[in-house]
């Protein structure tokens, strides 16, 4: 579904990307993880177009992401992005959110846009948040409201940067749990996290990037549990606290 | 009697107060849309396009008001425009204030976070769609104050046009003082003529500010 060829990219002469390869197979969860600067949320933003990259290709969907981010609307209508700081339209109630891209994108009668945006926002379990605005809901909310945003699209991929880094830690649970209720689903998906339980938990696979590269690459029992690099086990140690015990142990009671 | 001479002088300002509207409206329906062109271009992401367009934003504000008003009334003709004296305000004004319309709808736009264009992007928003319906609603919220200043100014400086001989309400009033000496009923008169039409002006925004900020209330 995604296949990510030799990518580099750098902000003027400050290299990010150098040399990343990967690929993502159809109804697979991919966890990218490393220290902060190490090119994740640029790589995962290059895969809708949202960032330019220098060199290198990558193939969405069985078609090529113009390097310049070019010409990505129709590719953006079948990859699904969720935002660190959500980014809902503030001057729109939780529907309208969702139902923008039906409406004004897609075409779709109101009407129809409406029942399915009620259906999402229900799935999400905002039900009774129909008519709130952006400003009015908790940070979870907002974060739960801008992923059946992204899902009125029926996209075929979502991705998702950094999605639980902005809220309370009481908040991160539930958007945790709707996340993976979609990977239950078999949705793909690319989601840059800090939280290393879920990863355990959710992805089929774990990328660890480090100074713009993939250092490893693996199941995320093995990467997570069992890390061959020492400079992903030094991460891991870091992020989890300074005993370095395996991830299963770690209490998180946020992740339901 | 300073009542008899204010009944005797209200329908003479009063015609001078239609001719002030007449340039306020006027000068508005040119430097709103103007202004936003203006905006627009400079932030092309055309290097020489903005530069051209800040250039000449800058060089229209850097001139008095009242210079480029007479520049457009009495060099223009030099070179075979010629306007009356209301067509040359209302355009002089027109054209000098939608420069600074131009950076109150810029600081608008810049104002609103960049995340609000690339959510419309990744729900497969073009780039012109969602800046009508994503990042221009929320810019007009932002610049809706300064622009109301900036109307409100547009309105007093339609007195400038005075200087060409205009008869607007600044104008009249003069002409009155002039053969009356009345000048203490006459101004004052000229004064409340003015704050009528200002005060209700903000008074507007106040109203549109809330209408265009319902999502901000808790």
């Amino acid at each position: 579904m995604i296949e990510i060829t030799d990518v580099y990219k750098s902000f003027g002469a400050n290299p990010v990307l150098q040399g990343v390869s990967a690929r993502v197979a159809a109804g697979e969860v991919v966890c990218l993880i490393g220290p902060s600067g190490s090119g994740k949320s640029t790589l995962l933003r290059c895969i809708n177009g949202l960032e330019t990259y220098d060199e290198g290709s990558i193939d969405v969907l069985g078609s090529r992401v113009d390097s310049r981010g070019k010409n990505a609307n129709a590719l953006r209508k079948q990859v699904g992005m969720v935002f660190q700081r959500f980014n809902l339209f503030p001057h729109r109630t939780a529907l309208e959110n969702v139902m923008e891209g039906p409406v004004h994108v897609n075409g779709q009668p109101k009407s129809e846009a409406r029942r399915l945006a009620e259906e999402l926002l229900g799935k999400v379990g905002l039900v009774t948040k129909l008519h709130a605005y952006p400003r009015q809901l908790s940070g979870g909310q907002q974060q739960r409201v801008a992923i059946a945003r992204s899902l009125a699209m029926s996209p075929k991929i979502m991705l998702f940067d950094e999605p639980t880094s902005a809220l309370d830690p009481e908040l991160v649970g539930e958007v945790l749990s709707v996340m993976r209720s979609l990977a239950n689903d078999g949705m793909t998906m690319v989601i840059v996290t800090h939280e290393m339980q879920f990863a355990k938990q959710v992805a089929d696979r774990v990328w660890f990037l480090h100074g713009g590269k993939i250092v490893e690459e693996g199941s995320a029992r093995q990467v997570l549990g069992a890390p061959k690099e020492p400079r992903t086990r030094d991460f891991l140690r870091r992020v989890i606290g300074e005993d370095a015990e395996p991830v299963s142990s770690i209490e998180r009671h946020s992740v339901s | 009697m300073v009542w008899n001479n204010i009944v005797e002088y209200t329908p003479i300002l009063l015609d001078g107060a239609v001719v002030t509207v007449m340039i306020t409206v006027g000068a508005l329906i040119i430097s709103t849309p103007l202004g936003f062109v203006w905006a627009m271009l400079k932030r092309s992401r055309y290097k020489p396009v903005s530069l051209v367009a800040s250039s000449i934003i800058n060089v229209v504000r850097g001139l008095p008001m009242i210079v480029l008003l007479f520049y457009i009334y009495f060099v223009f003709p030099d070179v075979g425009i010629r306007l009356t004296s209301l067509q040359a305000s209302i355009i002089g004004l027109g054209f000098g204030y939608s420069t600074y319309v131009a950076e109150v709808f810029r600081s608008g736009i810049e104002a609103v976070d960049p995340g609000q264009m690339e959510a419309a992007q990744s729900i497969g928003m073009g780039r012109i769609k969602a800046m009508i319906r994503v990042v221009l609603p929320q810019a007009f919220r932002v610049a809706l104050p300064p622009y109301s200043s900036t109307l409100v100014m547009m309105l007093k400086d339609s007195a400038i046009a005075s200087t060409i001989a205009v008869a607007e309400m600044t104008r009249q009033g003069q002409l009155i003082a002039a053969s009356t000496f009345q000048n203490t009923t006459v101004y004052t008169m000229v004064a409340v003529f003015y704050l009528a039409m200002s005060l209700p002006m903000m008074r507007v925004t106040k109203i549109l500010e809330r209408r265009f900020g319902k999502h901000e209330m808790t």
